[in-house]
């Protein structure tokens, strides 16, 4: 499989801090890629750095074959990465098919107005929110908001589908339908690189996981060898006392 | 999306037709004069609300765009013989060019430091024309009544600048309503929502700001224009940031956040204040301004989302959509 977004050699320093300490990994076209760790261990702050939010200290992101290293924040949905975010971000005083519509209007299709309309309706359907188009988002419980984020993010056509943390405080019964609606998304081409602490969805979802510690990448490899790697359980359940 | 001929459009009708033939029973200057205030204060809350209301970012210095182009309509006329509504176009693109490129590097200012920014600026220009000998200092200039007609947009009967501003008042709200269903609305309304989310769906906030501010002044500064000719004299004092107060108050008292709050805004609130000053003004001095204020307040403690945003959400326009809705399938049969 070819390589889609390669990460090389990513620093991140706060002042001093290293969030992100060297980190490379690779994903692959078509693939659905893990990061896990514990809290603090810099995922999200590799996530902001590949959406352009963040500018790496050092370390580049090729994506395509292209570096797109400190590219501006609002230029990456054109070249087809989308992202969702940690702490959800619903457009408030917007309805869901408005949230929706804006994704559409600005992501890779180029719509005018009329045609993302009915773009965004078709979205809706496919993310199971049709029904709650005309809801606001307030109204809607937390499930519901995390998917208007996949929604949005979906609708700007990407190649490539950062999602972070979009399992967070759903039900096992609610994550079952979110794992599989990421994998009807990954059927239809989508890359997807996702962080998430759910390992039962992480097992299920991704054909390789990378887990990260103190902003290193510890290892990667399939979800059975990461989560047999013995330091991955030491960081996870902590060291057996002699 | 609604495209067919219903209830609501022939309501909609009736309202103009009313509007277009009231100079025909309110004879008054005074009244007249109400409407026209109405109307224009209607339009400049309206291009108020394209940085207020659809991008969020709160601007007090719309009072000093409106005065640069009062000035500038006045100046050509005065000077040059230039034709206000040339002056119009010509205010338009220089005022909100100028507020552009001058609100820009503040962009990345929020919330209420942006608003102060706003405040500094139109101070600023209060003080440059206050000292600037060819827009007449402070005591400010005369828009002489030589010649009556359209050329000059000058007329003793207020008849013509009713017609003026309600035209006026109906081309700004088509256009606000043609900015708030389009890319450039949606953009704005992102933004407004969270520049984050607008970064990572791909829209570029400066971008889109520098739209918004410049169709913002450009549109208040046609307002300036109109009140130029209409009152026939301008000062410095109408850059005041008390006066932004004028075009701020109805869009909050009307609902940020739509388009039609705003309006409805400017058409409860200008005639109140006068009614009230009518009223009660000579009962005890300042009395009005007493009551004015505590309506205000009242309704900003009550209703933060303002008289729309209420609406928006209150079961009142689901009966009164499903109301239009049987009518219409009465009148017009079933369809779609």
């Amino acid at each position: 499989m070819a390589e889609l977004l390669e990460i090389k050699n990513l620093t991140k320093n706060f002042h001093g801090l290293k969030a992100v300490s060297d980190v490379s990994f690779t994903v692959e076209k078509g693939s659905i890629t893990g990061m896990i760790g514990s809290n603090g261990a810099g995922k999200t702050t590799v996530f902001n750095m590949i959406s352009g939010v963040l500018t790496p200290t050092s370390g580049s992101i090729i994506y395509q074959g292209k570096d797109i290293t400190g590219t501006k924040a609002c230029k990456y949905t054109g070249m087809g990465i989308a992202r969702t975010f940690q702490i959800m971000k619903p457009l408030r005083n917007m309805t869901v098919l408005d949230n929706v519509v804006s994704g559409a209007i600005f992501g890779r299709k180029q719509l005018n107005a009329v045609q993302a309309r009915e773009y965004a309706a078709e979205i809706l359907e496919f993310t199971g929110l049709y029904d709650k188009k005309d809801l606001y988002p307030k109204d809607m419980g937390t499930p519901y908001k995390k998917r208007l984020e996949v929604a949005r993010a979906l609708a700007t056509d990407p190649e490539l589908l950062l999602l972070d943390e979009v399992m967070a405080g759903l039900n096992p019964t609610e994550t079952d339908e979110a794992v599989e609606l990421f994998q009807k998304i990954n059927e239809q081409g989508t890359t997807i690189l996702l962080i998430e602490h759910i390992m039962r969805a992480v097992a299920s979802l991704c054909q390789k996981v990378v887990v990260m510690h103190h902003g290193e990448k510890i290892t990667e490899g399939t979800p059975e060898q990461v989560m047999n790697d013995p330091y991955v359980i030491e960081i996870y359940l902590g060291k057996e006392e002699d | 999306m609604r495209k067919k001929f219903g209830i609501r459009q022939i309501l909609l009708l009736v309202l103009i037709l009313i509007c277009l033939i009231v100079p025909t029973f309110v004879k008054t200057p005074y009244m007249l004069g109400i409407f026209v205030t109405t109307f224009y204060i209607g339009c400049g809350t309206l291009a108020w609300s394209v940085l207020g209301s659809l991008t969020g970012e709160i601007s007090l210095g719309h009072a000093g765009f409106m005065g640069l182009g009062a000035y500038i309509g006045a100046l050509l006329m005065n000077n040059k013989h230039i034709t206000p509504w040339v002056g119009m176009l010509v205010a338009f693109v220089v005022v909100g060019l100028l507020a552009a490129c001058l609100l820009a590097p503040c962009f990345v200012l929020s919330g209420p430091y942006f608003t102060l920014v706003t405040i500094a600026f139109a101070e600023a220009f209060r003080n440059l024309f206050t000292n600037w000998d060819y827009a007449g200092k402070g005591q400010g200039i005369l828009v002489p009544l030589k010649e009556q007609g359209m050329y000059s947009m000058r007329w003793i009967s207020k008849v013509p600048y009713y017609y003026i501003a309600l035209i006026m008042l109906i081309v700004f709200y088509v256009i606000l309503r043609k900015i708030d269903r389009s890319k450039l609305g949606y953009a704005l309304k992102t933004i407004r929502e969270d520049e984050e989310t607008a970064n990572a769906v791909g829209i570029n906030p400066f971008k889109y700001k520098f739209i918004a501010t410049f169709i913002s002044a450009g549109l208040i500064a046609v307002v300036g224009v109109f009140y130029a000719n209409y009152i026939g004299y301008i000062n410095p004092d109408i850059m005041k940031q008390s006066q932004a107060l004028n075009y701020v108050m109805p869009a909050i008292i009307g609902g940020i956040g739509s388009i039609t709050g705003p309006l409805l805004g400017a058409i409860i609130l200008t005639p109140l204040s006068e009614f009230l000053s009518a009223t009660l003004s000579h009962i005890a001095g300042g009395l009005n301004l007493v009551v004015y204020a505590v309506i205000v307040i009242a309704v900003i403690l009550f209703r933060p989302t303002g008289i729309m945003g209420w609406f928006d959400h209150s079961k009142f326009k689901k009966k009164m959509n499903d109301r239009f809705d049987a009518i219409d399938a009465k009148l017009f049969g079933k369809r779609g």
